[in-house]
């Protein structure tokens, strides 16, 4: 404690001056992709949130831009999802994961000339395949809309991130691979296997009947679990104990839910066709791959908890921590409902309603983006060697999304239960039970106050994207003030030492 | 840490390195340009808390439950059964032996065969007065078989006394006869006239196929609608 806080009084009698000093040229190497994944990733959820605000009011008041051909809510909610998801969630991901890997492995990012035409070929794609949808031409296959010819683009794009944050990592002067890079090298595997096995069986080589579901599904659920959901953890697992200046609880549970994730989760996404035209062993298989998922689940979170505990007065001061808890706690929440939803008896009520919408937007959003967040608020300060100027607006940001997002998944999961069960009651006699039918437009009627809900729930959390996207470019274009060292916390922590 | 040391030139001693470090981190310059990286605290690391127990009794219980589950549900790993509840055994046994309905199979199966009939005779059995006659509590529904089934096979025209009223409709054939229009299958008819002997109040016996069969086969290849007066030896 006492060599700690002569370290804080005088950070260059810290022992670890050397290693400080190689972060600095392993950040400066990283400055100019980072800085275009980030800036393009804010401007893409941006635009993103706009969309998913039309989709949105669309629901309650369909005649709101009914006649704008490319903004039908076929198109509108179309755009949202390949906004945040290609154009906002990968882009923010590329830029995490490539600073996470030359930090931990130690190396500076090499001719990062290329890494900028990989951005920029990136963001074309996203630009094509977006405009693509909106003249029309969607692929109309959930979650891989792009048309087939921004899809050549994306993979020229990225090819060269993974293979660079290989190269990176390869040139790594550190012996010892830390969790996070586990969880990088594996997505950085897995999202190139998922993106073009499935292209290749939905849209260049169709394969025939109910097999095109099941790729569809094994696509769009293991693009959450096997590639956002493992940079957002290697993210976790970097800015957690970063962050409190501890180790992290057990570097056992680290294995196994690292092992337990890769081995389980592949098989998961079948659970969304339960009751549908799959082989039935195929479903059970699906469905008791989402149970063991728990596992992972409860691993990856006690481990977090038990790094966390003890320290989470920080939770006050740290931007970064806060956000980055959000969406640990998140992460393990969302996940359980995840599990849950794979029972056949739950999924009868909740299938192909409202509820897989709050599910999907607790794991993309209120887990992977919050964390997302957290990790820009860190790596931003230290890439541009100046600090967020306005505490204010991060405070803003957090609560507005925190709350947002709240009130979102509540509203969804509570319509979507209403709507299952009163799908669900079935006509007098039908079974031998008696039951009084609802009519599908009541059931239509009925969910109008939750859709209102959602669209105030997205006003709120589209606040936030503002004082982020505010906050963010003010630092871009502010001058670097000579003096200041002080890091923008929520409050000024009593621990000097005490990082973003 | 091993790899802390590989980072300095070997001959130099540690402690002198770090202080020629200082020395030139000490410059106020660097100090302040430095200030974001020198503030954060060190790279993190891993700690090495043993796994709780109740860990491995939790996975091991999950593997267990999931593994019954797969077994309970694994449609014999058959890529053409589509139902959870699928049964080898069953499954076997119902294919190889002929099907036996359930007395409620066989009156929602002629509920279901009714919804062509209650055009006529309507849901409630009540039929329309001067026209369609009632099934509900009526004699010709509930009495003799042999009469009730030559009305559905060949159908029935001219005027009819039914609970003390007189109706004059026509009633088309439904069995398999020359110029049937319906053609219906021994088993359908079967079913749909257990179903109205069992609605409405109604309660005689089940008809059988096997009687449907006999019947139609005893008036051999007959294709004319009955009359009231031709059915009368059939009565009883």
């Amino acid at each position: 404690m006492a060599s700690s806080l002569t370290a804080s009084l005088n950070p260059a009698s810290s022992p670890d001056m050397a290693k400080r000093a190689e972060l600095s040229a392993i950040d400066a190497s990283t400055r100019a992709p980072a800085l275009y994944f980030l800036g393009s990733s804010v401007l893409w959820l941006l635009v993103g949130t706009l969309f998913a605000l039309i989709a949105s009011y669309k629901l309650h008041t369909p005649e709101f831009l009914g006649d704008v051909e490319w903004l039908t809510f076929g198109r509108a909610r179309t755009l949202h999802l390949n906004a945040v998801i290609y154009g906002w969630a990968s882009n923010a991901a590329f830029a995490v994961a490539l600073w996470l890997m030359a930090r931990l492995a130690r190396a500076e990012l090499r001719h990062v000339g290329l890494l900028f035409i990989a951005a920029a070929f990136w963001n074309l794609g996203v630009t094509v395949g977006m405009v693509g949808i909106a003249i029309g031409d969607s692929t109309s296959i959930e979650w891989l809309e792009f048309p087939t010819y921004a899809t050549p683009i994306l993979f020229v794009a990225y090819a060269l991130v993974g293979a660079w944050a290989m190269i990176t990592f390869r040139f790594g002067r550190a012996k010892h691979i830390y969790v996070s890079q586990w969880y990088l090298l594996a997505a950085l595997f897995w999202f190139p296997w998922l993106y073009s096995v499935a292209q290749i069986m939905l849209l260049f080589e169709p394969t025939r009947g109910t097999v095109q579901g099941l790729v569809n599904w094994w696509f769009a659920h293991n693009v959450l679990g096997l590639w956002f959901t493992p940079i957002g953890l290697a993210a976790i697992y970097y800015f957690l104990p970063k962050v409190l200046g501890k180790p992290v609880h057990s570097y056992y549970l680290s294995v196994l839910g690292f092992w337990s994730l890769a081995i389980f989760y592949n098989w998961a996404g079948v659970h969304h066709l339960i009751g549908g035209p799959v082989p039935v062993w195929v479903q059970t298989a699906g469905i008791a791959a989402s149970f063991m998922m728990v596992v992972p689940v409860i691993v990856t979170g006690l481990n977090q908890h038990l790094t966390l505990v003890g320290a989470a007065a920080a939770l006050k001061y740290s931007p970064t921590l806060r956000f980055i808890v959000f969406g640990g706690v998140n992460y393990t929440l969302t996940s359980i409902a995840g599990s849950l939803m794979a029972m056949r008896s739950w999924a009868e009520i909740t299938h192909f309603t409202h509820y897989t919408v709050a599910h999907a937007h607790h794991g993309m959003y209120a887990f992977f983006t919050m964390v997302m967040f957290g990790s820009v608020y860190y790596i931003l300060p230290r890439i541009l060697l100046k600090e967020w100027p306005s505490a204010k607006l991060i405070s803003l940001h957090f609560w507005a999304t925190a709350g947002g997002i709240t009130l979102y998944v509540i509203a969804m999961s509570v319509a979507g239960i209403a709507q299952g069960l009163a799908m669900n009651t079935l006509p007098a006699g039908a079974d031998g039970q008696p039951g009084s039918p609802v009519a599908f437009m009541v059931i239509v009627a009925d969910m109008i106050k939750y859709l209102e809900i959602r669209t105030i729930a997205g006003v709120i959390i589209s606040i936030g994207h503002i004082a982020f996207a505010v906050n963010f470019t003010w630092m871009l274009v502010q001058p670097r003030k000579a003096g200041a060292t002080e890091p923008t916390l929520f409050r000024n922590a009593p621990d000097l030492e005490a990082a973003r | 840490m091993s790899s802390d040391k590989s980072n300095l030139p070997p001959h130099v001693p540690a402690e002198k390195h770090q202080r020629a470090e200082q020395a030139g981190a000490n410059d106020e310059s660097i100090q302040k340009v430095h200030a974001i990286l020198l503030r954060e605290k060190s790279e993190p690391s891993e700690g090495f808390t043993p796994m709780p127990l109740f860990l491995l009794g939790f996975i091991s219980a999950m593997i267990f439950v999931c593994s019954v589950y797969v077994v309970h549900y694994r449609g014999d790993f058959d890529p053409l059964v589509y139902d959870e509840r699928f049964d080898a055994e069953a499954a076997k046994s119902a294919a190889s032996g002929p099907k036996e309905l359930t007395p409620e199979q066989i009156l929602a199966s002629g509920k279901r065969l009714y919804q062509t009939c209650a055009a006529c005779h309507q849901a409630t059995g009540l039929g329309v007065a001067g026209v369609y006659p009632p099934l509900a509590a009526s004699e010709w529904v509930t009495g003799s078989e042999e009469r009730l089934i030559r009305v559905l096979i060949h159908g029935l025209g001219g005027p009819i006394q039914v609970k003390g009223n007189t109706y004059n409709g026509a009633m088309p054939a439904f069995g398999k006869i020359p110029g049937g229009g319906y053609n219906w299958s021994e088993e359908k008819i079967a079913h749909v006239l257990s179903y109205i002997r069992h609605d409405w109040g109604n309660d005689a016996s089940f008809i059988t196929k096997e009687k449907v069969t006999e019947v139609l086969k005893a008036e051999g290849g007959r294709a004319k609608a009955w009359t009231q007066d031709e059915l009368a030896p059939f009565a009883q």
